[in-house]
């Protein structure tokens, strides 16, 4: 039964990748070409919407996994939205399961000396990976076809320097306090997509 | 030094807490970075539910677990807050938005993402984005121990993780060791001058406060 399957392989996917997210694309492209789900390049576009739509990137490409494959079960739309259930549970489970164990853990141990150790490297490694993807998302918006892993002339062909005003501005309006009250994010997101819909839209002035 | 969120249990709503992962899903674009933001405006600043010190502790852990970042924090803030029910209640609330959305548009969502409205919005979202997650960076950076080790860890993570394709988990767990052999290393040595120098015992007392310093940063202004 093709949802059995689906739930197992996504629930592999859930349990084996750390990291996040991109972690998980590898595994998730072997997965769909080996299963003859999709091909490659429907993934890779996929993809693209999967960062675009709102929604942890992970969650939306499994969701779109699960429609793509529940849709051939012969149950129609249903059978779609039976396959993105199944693909998000069978992805989140695994989480919420060692979550909860490791919290406990962590609660437990906290103040062990080799824990404590243990947190003194580990802290730093991940706000390195926060202070990494801030460039990695930075070059996305900037300057799209900078590739940080292979650095070539060709990264710096496209300058969206409209975006880059926009960063540079944000930075300190979001540390704007009105009466103590930082601005919610929420705001600023709902902000920035008028912005957006203003000047690459209306004006067009996409670099 | 003991933790708050216990006392808590009875004053967070699941219903509140299903609410605010909710918004946070829905908000949340890319990788669950961006969502720390979020989460710090809504989970420490106005509800005061966690500290910023506890998201960074929230954070080591899902990013050395399996499972999706936000997911893993929904969970971990779930659980800490209300249990094994909060747990599950605030992750069918990060993960709802994304199915709810991809579900109803499934059949035309290529077409709806390739908008040239949608687009543009989107570019100016990705902006925003940014901006966010260079905040929870400065937010988390303020958090570590100040001091040799921890940024030369943060320099190292970095240039690691943005020019090559090393595994994140090694990266991790080298951390985790080097930590141990750090504070190994720092007590034998303060061990050996608390031998030759007997009575000099507020050297020992400043080193464990300035461990203990960090955990109390949390209110931040």
């Amino acid at each position: 039964m093709i949802y059995l399957v689906l739930f197992w392989e996504y629930f592999k996917v859930g349990l084996f990748t750390i990291g996040g997210g991109y972690a998980m694309l590898p595994l998730v492209t072997q997965i769909v070409t080996k299963r003859g789900w999709m091909t490659e390049q429907q993934l890779i576009e996929f993809i693209g919407v999967a960062e675009s739509t709102p929604g942890p990137f992970a969650i939306n490409l499994a969701t779109f996994v699960g429609s793509t494959v529940g849709s051939t079960s012969g149950l129609g739309v249903f059978g779609g939205i039976l396959g993105s259930l199944v693909a998000t549970i069978a992805v989140t489970l695994p989480s919420l399961i060692i979550i909860i164990i490791v919290t406990l853990l962590f609660d437990k141990f906290r103040t062990n000396k080799y824990v404590q150790g243990m947190l003194k490297g580990i802290k730093p490694i991940v706000v390195g990976l926060i202070l990494s993807s801030v460039f990695t998302v930075a070059a996305k918006v900037v300057l799209p076809n900078l590739n940080f892993k292979n650095i070539t002339s060709d990264g710096v062909s496209k300058f969206n320097w409209i975006s880059l005003i926009i960063v540079i501005a944000f930075v300190p309006i979001s540390q704007i306090r009105i009466k103590g009250k930082k601005i919610h994010p929420i705001f600023l997101i709902l902000v920035s997509a008028v912005l957006g819909v203003v000047l690459f839209g209306v004006f067009d002035l996409q670099g | 030094m003991k933790r708050k969120f216990q006392q808590n249990d009875n004053r967070v709503g699941l219903w509140t807490l299903f609410w605010t992962f909710f918004k946070t899903g829905l908000f949340t674009f890319g990788g669950g970075y961006a969502m720390i933001s979020i989460l710090e405006e809504e989970l420490v600043a106005k509800k005061k539910w966690i500290t910023t010190q506890d998201m960074l502790d929230m954070l080591v852990i899902a990013e050395s677990t399996p499972g999706v970042i936000a997911v893993n924090t929904a969970t971990g803030v779930g659980f800490r807050v209300r249990g094994v029910a909060g747990a599950i209640i605030a992750t069918i609330g990060v993960v709802l938005p994304s199915f709810l959305i991809i579900t109803a548009l499934s059949f035309f969502i290529q077409a709806f993402a390739e908008n040239t409205w949608y687009k543009a919005a989107f570019t100016g979202v990705q902006a925003c984005v940014t901006v966010l997650i260079i905040n929870a960076f400065i937010k988390m950076f303020r958090q570590l121990e100040r001091g040799w080790f921890s940024a030369l860890l943060v320099a190292a993570s970095f240039d690691v993780a943005l020019f090559t394709d090393f595994n994140v988990i090694f990266l991790i767990m080298i951390g985790g060791v080097l930590g141990i052999t750090y504070t190994l290393i720092a007590e034998a040595i303060a061990k050996r001058k608390n031998k030759s120098l007997p009575l000099k015992h507020s050297e020992r007392l400043e080193s464990e406060q300035t461990n203990i310093h960090s955990d109390n940063d949390g209110g931040d202004k």
